[in-house]
């Protein structure tokens, strides 16, 4: 949606060079995108065998998030793929990057992106809280 | 007192437009201030030069920021400040104190003439404060930062293997160094200097760079973008502070001798009388295997810097930055002879680093602090980065902080006379006053 908070985001971590895709995502399904071309074209070969891969570590996420999980990545080929868990929950902020990329530097956006998801969501669940009858 | 004389403030900006970033900065940092500030230091990651370069940046904080007011800065990697940790976007540090004067200054040729350049800062600095009354002197000393050579038919590699290609490179980049478009920032050379020179300044110092490409890096004086330069602010005041330096890295009991050097001592190239980059990995006991990633070779020397033993203490540095056949390069410059010890850091003791150094200032109270970090630690460290902010908030409370991520950093003291300067360190240099004092 072009006016969804965290999909704007998901346009400013996706516009530093080392982000070639970007997603709020839990396991089958993709909740939030990047509001603009969707994801880099270099990503577009590799998607399909990386996105099957995501789905089988959300089901890792799924089983041990209420347990403090918080981050996993794995490697396939030349890339890395990051979920940032948001706690107690099977969602995660995921990133795919080149196995090249400075992973520190990206790191530190991706959680500057993760807490101003979080409090995105939190602002979300509150209004809806307040619209809720009593 | 100082509370009712004093005001400092940090801003920041994540806006991606050159233009806009530089207003919003100037913007979000004076509007704290109820009058104009007695300087502006301004930081900023690369990504500017993508998004209307760096001459705009500029132009948009002189949109908002009194003219006149003394302006320095540069590029770094990432900056740490009390809103949060960022590897993109822009954040400033302005005070506003009458008892205060301010220079600011440039030198330049550091890569090809460091002394020229230093001399020549030293001089327009002490020039301008020379008729100053204030007790006390400070300098924060900006330096161009190392820039890779684009070796011949080998690019920007950084391991390697041909003996014949790597005493190419080897040749290429001290020639280089020489006429000054490339290569290392010398801030040893710059520091060591400045201390003869202005032995009665205390200093903070970071080495300005990219996103860690080592391609090209600016400086920022006033209204100009610059580069190839050592730029900073002498300053003369009444307000107390100190300087501090700290690493924590622990010695593994390996220890080892420099015996042969080339390019000016940034190239070991014999350890223990053998060649050196074998010698260092099986002084490690690891199999070069481990090293052939060329894409993890910094992050893993990272773990294993050298400290190098001066007056006493051990100063670290991160050798094998780049392998060239048996030499490796350092960061900073080795001589025949010097003895050196293989350190050990992890997460916890980079993260305490910082705790051992603000011990310095418990009773001191802060009106405003700037620190100079290495960059490797923010690489390491990642997002638990944000932990060293929890510290320095609670320390601060709701004063100021900026802490640069640099590649090359240091303090000197004009009082203990001593001069750091390492990689991997944590530098501070906090201002306010002593608990139960009186200014």
């Amino acid at each position: 949606m072009q006016n969804d908070p965290i999909a704007l985001v998901l346009d400013d971590l996706l516009k530093l060079d080392d982000i070639l895709a970007c997603m709020v995502a839990r396991r089958n399904m993709i909740s939030v995108m990047p509001s603009g071309d969707g994801f880099k074209s270099e990503v577009h070969q590799i998607w399909d065998i990386i996105h099957r891969a995501m789905d089988d570590v959300f089901g890792v996420i799924g089983a041990y998030s209420q347990a403090g999980l918080g981050e996993m990545d794995f490697r396939l080929q030349d890339y890395e793929v990051l979920f940032y868990v948001f706690p107690d929950t099977e969602t995660a902020l995921v990133a795919i990057v080149p196995a090249l990329a400075n992973k520190g530097l990206i790191e530190v956006e991706m959680e500057n992106a993760r807490r101003e998801i979080l409090k995105i969501m939190g602002a979300q669940d509150k209004a809806r809280g307040i619209t809720v009858p009593a | 007192m100082i509370e009712s004389k004093l005001e400092a403030a940090v801003g920041m900006s994540r806006k991606w437009d050159a233009r806009e970033a530089g207003r919003e900065v100037a913007r979000n940092t004076i509007k704290q201030l109820s009058r104009p500030p007695n300087f502006f230091l301004l930081f900023s990651t690369i990504h500017y030069k993508k998004y209307g370069g760096f001459q705009e940046f500029l132009d948009g904080v002189w949109d908002v920021l009194p003219k006149g007011t003394p302006l320095v800065g540069g590029t770094v990697v990432g900056f740490l400040n009390n809103y949060g940790c960022y590897t993109r976007g822009t954040s400033a540090l302005a005070v506003s104190y009458p008892n205060m004067d301010i220079a600011v200054g440039y030198g330049r040729k550091t890569k090809s003439s460091p002394e020229y350049a230093s001399n020549e800062y030293a001089r327009m600095i002490d020039y301008k404060l020379k008729s100053s009354r204030y007790p006390y002197n400070f300098l924060l000393n900006l330096i161009s930062g190392p820039e890779l050579f684009n070796l011949p038919g080998m690019g920007y590699k950084k391991i390697i293997k041909s003996k014949k290609s790597a005493n190419l490179g080897i040749f290429f980049a001290e020639i280089m160094q020489k006429i000054g478009k490339k290569g290392m920032p010398r801030d040893d050379e710059i520091l060591k200097n400045l201390t003869k020179k202005m032995p009665d300044y205390s200093s903070l110092s970071g080495v300005l760079l990219d996103d860690f490409k080592f391609l090209d890096n600016y400086q920022f004086l006033n209204n100009d973008v610059l580069t190839g330069k050592l730029v900073g602010l002498g300053m003369k005041t009444d307000l107390s502070f100190d300087v501090n330096t700290t690493h924590c890295m622990k010695e593994t009991g390996i220890n080892l001798e420099v015996t042969k050097i080339a390019y000016n001592g940034w190239v070991i190239k014999e350890i223990n009388n053998k060649p050196a980059w074998p010698e260092f990995l099986r002084l490690l006991d690891w199999n070069e295997d481990i090293i052939l990633d060329e894409s993890k070779l910094m992050e893993r020397m990272m773990y294993c810097p050298l400290g190098f033993k001066r007056d006493g203490k051990v100063y670290p540095t991160i050798t094998g930055i780049v392998v060239l056949g048996d030499s490796m390069v350092t960061a900073v410059r080795t001589k025949v002879g010097d003895k050196a010890a293989i350190l050990n850091i992890n997460g916890k003791l980079l993260v305490e680093s910082v705790k051992i150094n603000l011990e310095k200032y418990q009773d001191f109270k802060p009106e405003f602090g700037l620190f100079s970090s290495c960059i490797t630690r923010l690489i390491t460290l990642g997002r638990e980065i944000y932990s060293l902010r929890d510290i320095l908030l609670d320390y601060f409370n709701d004063k100021p902080f900026l802490d640069i991520y640099v590649a090359g950093e240091g303090t000197y003291s004009s009082r203990e006379k001593r001069l750091a300067y390492s990689d991997m360190s944590f530098n501070s240099a906090i201002f306010g006053s002593k608990n139960n004092s009186k200014i």
